[in-house]
């Protein structure tokens, strides 16, 4: 018992030295792309480059491909008519709840558990979901993370997190429950909080992407870059507030290794079982307690309460109000709800901003308390300060620019 | 939860992967267990443990994998996490999983996990890698200087893992000036090596 830390070294560079034997160092061409994409000259290029592609192949495969070549048509044209035609007595209210409008012609405005629910779900979501965890696994296993952590180091640093955060927050565009997890990696507790606090809030998840992707192509875009500012903005000054340290770390990293498909495929195979496990259930659950809050008029009168928040300080129309409280449940319900009021492109930009950050959902509400309940109490008073801040400005922003 | 009484106490049936981060500690885990830890190519994939079962010679074995740490003095919460678990099973075998093109920096953890008086063996994993990078690492040289057993393995073929089963009932407490002794080459300490596979008890 008791080395010192000294005297264990000693004895290590003693054993090295009796039983390993290296050869000659020989550069590999996986050193050399190691070298290449840690290098800030050609490493910021490669990253916008892997960024791009990681977000064209996503939006070919899900939304062009699956989505609106297969799904879309699947749902509308033959679903849709079949339950509004077997499900009998349009006027009651089982019908508003599990099959919607009865004259909609597609399944975002029927809004029945059934019709929407599941498109949502299974027709929107769920390839978005299978294409992102197939590139993120291969972002994961190729060893590219550890680098654009590398890489992304000088930014985080200002924003009081590291370069490793870039894990969590990579993550997180997946789902943030395991990126929630995922913040144990950084060191001091400042740290912690302010990365989960800035996932609930400003990261959108997979399924929250696929569906934008499918509901706002043109503005997806706008949406992203408020979010990305947001993080910048309120890291920024959560580093200030927030007490605590930043320290330096050093990171490890791995060799590029092609990734093994077997594990890939194990991998994608256990995320996509959470998915439908956990995710479509609640996507279903939240259609019927919004018809069930609708049919009770409870919608109506809460926006009818909130209108004046929403019309004059957020700038967007008070039906907003629904979408809202699905948020809590799942926010790719809640975009799908957005996408069929009708309001400006500046509005639905805003509403969609507001729907992201307002709340985390309920599943991500579950892990962060169990990361501990202050953190949790801090981080939804944050998150308050932040709605409101935040979205006044994009309000602002747009009377500025003229098109609120 | 010191000095857990009976359950898993004395007859060593939990074991706990124990390494620094990236290691191949969860590969190893989903090979044993054929439970699925998520596994990736960076540093603190795991940040919580994962427990498994692996039965074999009729005798159940409960498999952890723990957070890849770099030392028993924690950094983070991940860190935390692997401290805790070796705490609670005191009496459990501990597997320290190497890196073969790395050994230096795993054997810091690896001399702790000594002087705290845990059963153990070693897994010198990724071997396929230090093939080509031309790391030859002496297996035998190093179950002898450490006197508890050495597996060669690579965990993402699952070449050595059978081996690395088979041994684990061998697995036992070293200390280190016997380490000391047989490094500095007292053969008085080292006997019976010669025609031994790998039972460790040298």
């Amino acid at each position: 018992m008791g080395l010192s830390e000294d005297e264990r070294w000693a004895l290590i560079d003693e054993i090295s030295r009796q039983t390993v034997k290296s050869g000659g160092y020989k550069q590999t061409l996986g050193d050399v792309l190691g070298e290449l994409t840690v290098k800030p000259l050609t490493g910021i290029p490669v990253a916008i480059g892997v960024l791009y592609a990681f977000w064209s192949i996503f939006g070919s495969f899900a939304g062009a491909l699956m989505t609106d070549g297969f799904m879309v048509k699947f749902f509308d044209r033959y679903l849709l008519p079949w339950i509004q035609g077997m499900w009998p007595d349009p006027g009651t209210w089982l019908y508003f709840i599990f099959v919607g409008d009865p004259v909609a012609d597609n399944c975002f405005e029927a809004f029945g558990v059934l019709t929407s629910g599941l498109f949502v779900a299974i027709g929107v979501v769920l390839p978005a979901v299978l294409i992102f965890y197939l590139m993120m696994t291969v972002l994961e296993d190729s060893g590219y993370l550890p680098r654009l952590a590398v890489l992304m180091d000088t930014f985080l640093h200002k924003i009081g997190l590291h370069g490793y955060a870039i894990v969590p927050t990579i993550l997180g565009l997946g789902c943030n429950v395991p990126a929630v997890t995922a913040t144990r990696i950084l060191e001091t507790r400042k740290q912690r909080f302010i990365m989960m606090t800035l996932l609930a809030i400003f990261v959108p998840c997979g399924a929250q992407i696929g569906i934008m992707l499918k509901a706002i192509p043109d503005t997806i875009g706008w949406v992203f870059l408020y979010l990305l500012i947001g993080y910048g903005i309120f890291g920024f000054v959560l580093n200030k507030v927030i007490p605590g340290s930043n320290p330096e770390i050093l990171i490890d990293v791995p060799p590029y290794h092609l990734p093994a498909w077997e594990n890939v495929a194990k991998k994608m195979w256990n995320r996509t079982k959470g998915f439908l496990k956990e995710a479509v259930p609640f996507v279903l659950f939240g259609v019927l307690i919004v018809n069930l809050l609708y049919l009770g008029g409870v919608i109506q009168w809460l926006s009818d309460a909130l209108a004046p928040l929403f019309v004059y300080w957020f700038g967007v129309p008070k039906e907003t109000t629904g979408p809202l409280i699905a948020a809590f449940l799942r926010k790719d319900l809640a975009v799908a709800q957005l996408a069929v009021i009708p309001m400006t492109a500046y509005q639905m930009i805003s509403s969609v901003v507001l729907v992201s950050i307002y709340f985390p959902c309920v599943a991500t509400f579950v892990v962060m308390l169990k990361e501990g309940w202050k953190e949790l109490v801090a981080a939804v008073g944050v998150l308050i300060c932040v709605v409101f801040l935040y979205g006044g400005l994009i309000h602002l922003i747009g009377i500025l620019l003229g098109v609120a | 939860m010191e000095g857990n009484p009976g359950g898993d106490a004395g007859n060593g049936s939990t074991v706990l992967l124990i390494g620094n981060p990236n290691v191949g500690k969860s590969m190893l885990f989903n090979r044993l267990t054929g439970v699925n830890a998520v596994v990736s190519n960076y540093p603190g994939t795991t940040v919580d443990f994962t427990r498994g079962t692996l039965i074999m010679h009729k005798k159940t074995y409960e498999i952890i994998d723990v957070p890849g740490t770099y030392s028993l003095e924690a950094k983070d919460l991940a860190e935390e996490v692997a401290i805790k678990m070796l705490n609670e099973h005191r009496d459990g075998v501990v597997v320290v999983v190497l890196d073969a093109t790395l050994i230096e920096r795993g054997m810091y953890l690896l001399f702790e996990v000594i002087e705290r008086g845990f059963s153990l063996v070693v897994a010198l994993n990724m071997m396929d890698v230090a093939h080509d990078k031309q790391i030859a690492v002496d297996a035998r040289r190093l179950q002898q200087i450490l006197g508890v057993p050495v597996v060669p393995m690579t965990a993402i073929s699952g070449e050595g893992v059978k081996d690395l089963i088979d041994i684990l009932r061998k697995a036992c407490v070293t200390d280190v000036m016997g380490i000391k002794s047989r490094l500095s080459g007292d053969a008085a300490e080292t006997p019976a090596i010669s025609g031994c596979t790998g039972c460790g008890r040298c």
